[in-house]
């Protein structure tokens, strides 16, 4: 065998056991999820069994439904992202591009709260909700969640939106574009890719995220997250339809991936080569 | 002439933190003028085309454009148009919608719109690349793309930041003409930024020449050819530039090394200089300085003799046919006329 061919079965070899370390989890779930309850817990677990729909109707549609948490999920990840994009994206521009007394510091306060754990906030968090009587509301959630994900949306654009020449904006407002004429037409048109990527990372930030929603959410503001662990009591655990709570949880997750990959690839290595994305 | 596009610049100081790029340029463009800015690399010349431009805010010092002050007018104010060096073409957009832009920022209807945009693509050229995406274009198209971009409002005054620079050599000659021509057509002040000599002296009306951040020179390319100001002038203009060597003047005698050259007027005390003397004034005869051939260019119609006197190197510019060997020993003749004197402490003109 010649050397290329068996580089390319090793890496291939290689890949296939990344892949399945990566995959496992996710089919053991999705196949649990299809089980009936009785069959999760055969043991050995069984491989071949008649699978069954029952489970995701049950969370869907039966008495612990998680269709009002699908939504809280929705309401506040959505909203989370629109302000985050609206304020990240005037933000960064002004970070990149003005002379602003204190940016780089104030570039680095935006990195440096990326660094803190989450837990040493979350004290503090429920404290001042608690003090204006915003926890368990929608408001106070997506405030909560506006301190992690604008700077961190603040902090991509910015790379983006360095990327785009100086100049191009100075022929912009040579042309009388004016600075709000030339950030819509000519800046942004530019980073739209950059803007897919920070959409989607904040999105999934948001959907993704667990600690916060657990502390500072209650009855009224449940999201999906927190509200699979209803499926887990001292008494049982209804590990199949855990499962299925999972897969119909995780499905924007995957959708939203398999749509922006190529957006999300690329995003990531912009500025990798000079000039490169620019078209 | 056109009756608009006067420029002046007064006591123009411009600083980058403890950089200092100008250090009180003034200047005055007469209206229709192709002027230059020239100089060396980082002697400013970017930086006063963007202050005009009102890219950039001087520190110190007032612009006028046609009498009035627009030191603090917005750059979108100024009806400048300005081609970039990177030339900076929007590139989501098609060649069209970049020509297009400026008159749709300020509410052109469309008819009147598609009509300039045409007229304006016709004069470059790119007339058949209007669908196209500047990503798609060839860099001459790219540069031709900017210019129609920055004609198409009938700007007052035109800005062009080394325009050429990114072309080869042989679009470059061909488009220093074209532009001239353009610029003639449209009859719209000009200033124009570039680091090469000989393409300021043939495309401009007259120029200024920066070093470190001063103007040194302002005049027609045939007056500074023929009386650089200073040494550095002399030293920058010409190709190759004028030879220069270290001499001492006595009332009216100049001595270089031991060559004694009578001048003709009488300069005064004795004191050092800088002599010029153009390549291309020079000859080797029976008399003058005496010299020994170091090197031969081949020039194609001429002949690059490089040879040393004394300390110093000297180029003289002689025809193909000349017959000359490396290593011979020769004498350099010259003109007194040709002879160019400059004080030796300050640079200056004599
Ligand atoms: N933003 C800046 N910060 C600091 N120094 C600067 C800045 N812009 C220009 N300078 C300095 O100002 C001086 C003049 O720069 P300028 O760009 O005008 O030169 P130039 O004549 O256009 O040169 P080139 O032919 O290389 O383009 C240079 O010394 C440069 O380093
Ligand atoms: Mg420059």
């Amino acid at each position: 065998m010649s050397r290329r061919a068996l580089r390319a079965l090793l890496l291939l070899a290689g890949a296939s056991v990344l892949l399945a370390v990566w995959a496992f989890p996710i089919l053991w779930g999705l196949l649990t999820s299809l089980k009936t309850e009785r069959d999760v817990l055969a043991y050995p677990p069984k491989l071949i069994f008649e699978p069954t729909l029952a489970n995701y109707r049950e969370v869907l549609f039966g008495s612990a439904s998680i269709l009002p948490n699908l939504w809280s999920s929705l309401v506040v990840t959505g909203i989370t992202t629109i302000l985050t994009m609206l304020l990240a994206v005037p933000a960064a521009y002004a970070l990149a591009r003005l002379d602003l007394p204190g940016k780089r510091s104030g570039g680095f306060y935006v990195l440096a709260t990326q660094m803190l754990p989450p837990v040493g906030l979350i004290i503090p968090y429920f404290l001042v909700l608690q003090r204006v009587g915003w926890l368990d509301t929608y408001q106070g959630m997506i405030a909560i969640y506006l301190t992690f994900s604008l700077p961190f949306a603040i902090w991509l654009m910015v790379s983006y939106l360095e990327d785009v020449p100086r100049e191009m904006e100075e022929a912009a407002l040579l042309d009388r574009a004016g600075r709000i004429r030339t950030l819509l037409y000519v800046i942004l048109p530019q980073v739209r890719g950059g803007i897919a990527v920070t959409t989607i990372f904040v999105f999934l930030n948001a959907w993704n995220e667990f600690l916060f929603a657990v502390v500072l959410g209650g009855n009224r503001v449940r999201t999906v997250n927190v509200a699979m662990f209803n499926f887990i009591s001292v008494e049982q655990t209804l590990w199949a339809r855990l499962a299925a709570a999972a897969m119909i949880a995780m499905a924007p997750v995957i959708i939203l991936g398999l749509l922006a990959q190529r957006h999300i690839v690329k995003g990531l290595t912009v500025g990798a080569v000079k000039g490169g994305g620019r078209r | 002439m056109s009756a608009v596009g006067r420029v002046k610049l007064q006591g123009i100081v411009k600083r980058h933190g403890n950089v200092t790029a100008l250090h009180g340029v003034d200047l005055e463009i007469a209206p229709g003028e192709f002027f230059a800015l020239l100089g060396p690399s980082g002697s400013g010349k970017t930086t006063t085309l963007r202050i005009l431009a009102g890219l950039e805010n001087a520190n110190e010092g007032r612009v006028h454009v046609d009498g009035a002050d627009v030191t603090d007018v917005e750059p979108g104010e100024r009806d400048v148009a300005m081609v970039f060096q990177s030339y900076a073409l929007y590139p989501h957009m098609t060649v069209y919608d970049n020509i297009a832009f400026p008159l749709r920022m300020v509410g052109t209807a469309k008819s009147a719109i598609d009509s300039a945009v045409r007229e304006a693509a016709a004069k470059v050229r790119i007339d058949h690349l209007l669908a196209r995406r500047p990503g798609q274009l060839s860099g001459g198209q790219q540069q031709r793309c900017a210019l129609a971009r920055a004609i198409v409002r009938k700007p007052r005054l035109f800005l062009l930041d080394e325009p050429l620079s990114n072309l080869d050599a042989k679009l470059r000659l061909e488009t220093r003409v074209e532009l001239r021509k353009l610029q003639r057509s449209l009859d719209v002040t000009t200033v124009y930024v570039t680091h090469d000599q000989e393409e300021a002296m043939t495309i401009a009306d007259r120029m200024a020449i920066f070093m470190e951040g001063r103007i040194v020179q302002v005049g027609t390319p045939d007056e500074v050819y023929a009386r650089p100001a200073s040494v550095d002038v002399a030293g920058f203009i010409g190709n190759p530039p004028m030879n220069l060597l270290p001499g001492r003047i006595a009332a009216d005698r100049l001595h270089i090394g031991d060559h004694m050259v009578a001048l003709g007027r009488d300069l005064g005390a004795e004191r050092e200089v800088t002599v010029g003397l153009r390549p291309a004034a020079l000859r080797a005869g029976p008399t003058g300085l005496p010299a020994k051939i170091d090197l031969i260019e081949h020039l194609g119609d001429t002949k690059l003799v490089i040879c040393r006197a004394g300390e110093s190197m000297v180029k003289m510019r002689v025809d193909k046919a000349a017959s000359f060997r490396d290593g011979d020993d020769i004498r350099i003749g010259f003109d007194p006329g040709e002879i160019h004197l400059f004080e030796r402490q300050s640079g200056r003109r004599l």
